[in-house]
């Protein structure tokens, strides 16, 4: 039988770095959307509170922090990004596996929201995206899930099969920033 | 007045004083044999060719702003017959040849120019597609080269042939497709109409139709009602507002399509290229100007101007094919409103149940090459009540029973897909 | 041109894939006749001014939307969840 070595969507692309911001891959474990179902939001948020001690969040907010957090993922979808989903989830939502469909990735540092700017259609400026906030949205071409999880870091996630591309696109912005930062 | 080398010589020499006006700036006539809604690149030649191949002069064309003032004047000037399927191929072919003899039957300088035209592939499927297109086109005795890789390099050295997305595999050429000069289509045909006897009415707005009986009677309009025995709605992106005034709903939705324009450089694209994955063409004007355009901005609009993303995506298609355009500075962007059928193909008919009323539209962002035969065909049909050969598939009853739609781009009869 | 989304808020017009006029809410009886078919599927009142259309959130929530909006100045007047149309026509 053939040896098969898992790797993860960024393998060999990260991390790269550029006046002073760095992309790296974030290793997000196991990846679970859940999608209450109608009228169960709030039957939702107990479970999951019960079983994996993680909130539900608002629109366009996350909760929880790295190894266990709970992203709004779109109209009536959430992402559970660490832990097991317990089976008592089934009850109130659609629960669908989805670790290793996504590219996920961190970008870190002060110019981080410059970055951003050049490839993202919103004002990711901490005065309206705050920690905690999240957005569905496009980041050039691509739709992606954007989360400000510190102030100087966003989680970046994109379809596995456009990992390149966001790579690509992210770390050519990089370059461009940086580049002006140094004229 | 008649242009001659001669005639631009003497004027030369004598101060450029005796050119008069193109056309007479008539004043509508109470009644007339025929109205045309719309003085755009179609409703002037259906008026010329019915004062030249029929005889009938008695007519007025109605204009709500100037003669040109519409798409006629606002497109890319793209002049080709390179259609695929029965129907559209015979009609399109019979457009180009009379393109190819317009200067002369004008004798007006439409800077008609056949510099050949490029379509670019980027794969095997699309090769294949490809080479399908130029046999219909030489079967319909039109002409088409199937270029490969180096063939369009020989070509169009300039492009950035192994982009990663879409590498360049080859081109279909179209020796005879090209450009011509937009507006002087509208003030040549304007005057061919004119010279005739036909009255270009201008700040004319139609504002309704009168049918009495089944049986149209004439038109209100913003200088006051005038009769007649036939009425032709001809006004492209308006074609809905102006049907609505017959009661009629249309297969149209109106949409904005943008184009732009460089300040002016040395001559350098000598060719229309179009790099359909894309959804970008360019050619140069004589002027120098690089023209070029893409997609339409996709959402009914009558504005007459886009919006910034489709804007950014064009630039983008552009430096992605041909990197060396990127220092040339955009002098001007617009927009024009289409007239999108849901099969991407226009309709020349008469209006069933409407005595006397007949519609030519739908021309989506082609319309302009069509302008000499949807003219012929449209003049054809009003004066004799027959649908003209090349264009008897341009039925507007084709929607409802299914029978003769044509999708040239294979997405199907449906709205928004083309 | 901006579109709010009900769900997400005001946002970019490229995040929103355009469906087209909202008389698709309006699905005629699968047996009406092929002339009602026709008008539903083909014809449109095309207006010159305040319209309502449909579109897609797609490079965001994933929303239908109904936009009511003025196709001569692109202002955008108003967005409501299709669902919502939808459910308060039934
Ligand atoms: C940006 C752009 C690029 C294009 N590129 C190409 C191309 O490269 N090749 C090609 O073949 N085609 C092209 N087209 C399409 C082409 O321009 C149109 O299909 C064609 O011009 C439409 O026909 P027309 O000339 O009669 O329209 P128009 O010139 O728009 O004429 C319609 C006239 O009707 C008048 N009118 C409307 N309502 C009334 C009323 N109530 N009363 C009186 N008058 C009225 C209008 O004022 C207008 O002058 C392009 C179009 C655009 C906008
Ligand atoms: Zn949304």
């Amino acid at each position: 039988m053939a040896e098969l070595s898992a790797k993860t969507p960024c393998a060999g692309l990260l991390p790269v770095s550029a006046g002073g911001v760095t992309l790296s891959e974030v290793d997000a474990g196991v990846l679970t959307s859940l999608s209450p179902r109608r009228g169960r939001a709030e039957a939702l948020g107990k479970a999951l509170d019960a079983s994996v001690g993680a909130k539900l969040p608002e629109v366009n907010r996350a909760t929880g922090e790295a190894g266990s957090r709970v992203i709004w993922f779109g109209q009536g979808q959430y992402l559970l990004m660490g832990p097991d989903p317990a089976a008592a989830l089934g009850a109130e939502a659609a629960v669908t596996d989805q670790s290793d469909a996504w590219a996920v990735v961190r970008l870190d540092g002060v110019a981080a929201e410059d970055v951003l700017a050049r490839l993202v259609p919103l004002d990711l400026r901490a005065q309206s995206f705050a920690v905690g906030h999240t957005a569905r949205s496009m980041l050039g071409h691509m739709s992606v899930s954007i989360t400000r999880t510190d102030p100087d870091t966003f989680q970046i996630m994109a379809f596995r099969s456009m990992a390149k591309t966001l790579v690509h696109e992210i770390e050519t912005a990089m370059k461009g920033v940086a580049a002006r930062g140094a004229g | 007045m008649r242009f001659s080398g001669l005639k631009v010589l003497a004027e030369g020499l004598t101060g450029n004083k005796g050119w008069g006006a193109h056309w007479r700036d008539a004043q509508p006539k109470p009644e007339y044999d025929m109205v045309i809604i719309g003085g755009g690149g179609h409703g002037l030649s259906t008026a010329y060719y019915l004062a030249k191949n029929h005889g009938m002069t008695n007519i007025a064309v109605l204009e709500k702003g100037y003669l040109g003032g519409g798409n006629v004047g606002r497109n890319t000037t793209i002049v080709r017959a390179n259609y695929f399927l029965q129907g559209n191929s015979e009609f399109y072919s019979h457009s180009l040849k009379l393109w190819e003899g317009l200067e002369e039957d004008l004798n007006y300088n439409v800077m008609h120019s056949q510099r050949g035209l490029i379509n670019l592939f980027h794969s095997d499927g699309q090769r294949d597609a490809f080479a399908r297109r130029g046999n219909m086109m030489i079967n319909q005795g039109d002409d088409a080269v199937l270029l490969d890789r180096e063939g369009v390099r020989k070509h169009l050295p300039y492009l950035d042939f192994d982009q990663v997305r879409f590498p360049i595999y080859g081109g279909l050429l179209h020796p005879r497709g090209g450009t011509a000069r937009h507006d002087a289509v509208a003030w040549g045909y304007a005057r061919g109409a004119s010279d005739r006897g036909v009255d270009l009415v201008q700040n004319c707005e139609v504002t309704g139709i009168d049918i009495e009986g089944g049986v149209v009677k004439g038109v209100q309009t913003s200088r006051g009602p005038i009769r007649a025995k036939k009425v032709a709605i001809i006004v492209a992106g308006r074609s809905g507002q102006v049907a609505a005034m017959a009661g009629r709903r249309l297969p149209i939705e109106s949409h904005v399509l943008q184009a732009f324009v460089t300040e002016g450089v040395k001559p350098v694209i000598d060719h229309v290229i179009s790099f359909g994955m894309g959804h970008f063409y360019i050619s140069q004007s004589d002027k120098g100007g690089l023209v070029f355009g893409g997609d339409l901005d996709f959402y009914a609009s009558y504005a007459q101007r886009g919006n910034l993303p489709m804007k950014e995506h064009v630039m983008e298609a552009g430096m992605t094919l041909m990197p060396m355009i990127g220092k040339a500075k955009v002098l001007r962007s617009w927009g024009g409103i289409m007239d999108m059928t849901p099969d991407g193909s226009p309709i020349i008919d008469k209006m069933e149940g409407i005595d006397g009323l007949y519609i030519d539209c739908g021309w989506n962002y082609g319309g302009f090459k069509a302008v000499p035969a949807s003219g012929w065909c449209m003049a054809h049909l009003m004066a004799t009540d027959q649908h003209h050969e090349v264009a008897a598939k341009y039925r507007l009853d084709r929607f409802r029973t299914g029978v003769g739609i044509m999708d040239e781009e294979g997405t199907g009869s449906q709205h928004n897909l083309h | 041109m901006r579109i709010t989304c009900p769900v997400c808020g005001e946002r970019d017009r490229r995040e929103f894939y355009y469906v087209g006029d909202a008389v698709a809410l309006q699905r005629p009886d699968p047996d009406a006749s092929d002339v009602v078919w026709d008008d539903y599927v083909h014809n449109r009142d095309n207006p010159a001014g305040v319209t309502r259309d449909l579109w897609y959130h797609e490079g965001g929530c994933g929303a239908w939307i109904v936009v009511t909006r003025n196709t001569i100045t692109h202002e955008v007047l108003g967005t409501e969840l299709a669902s919502d149309v939808k459910e308060a026509s039934a």
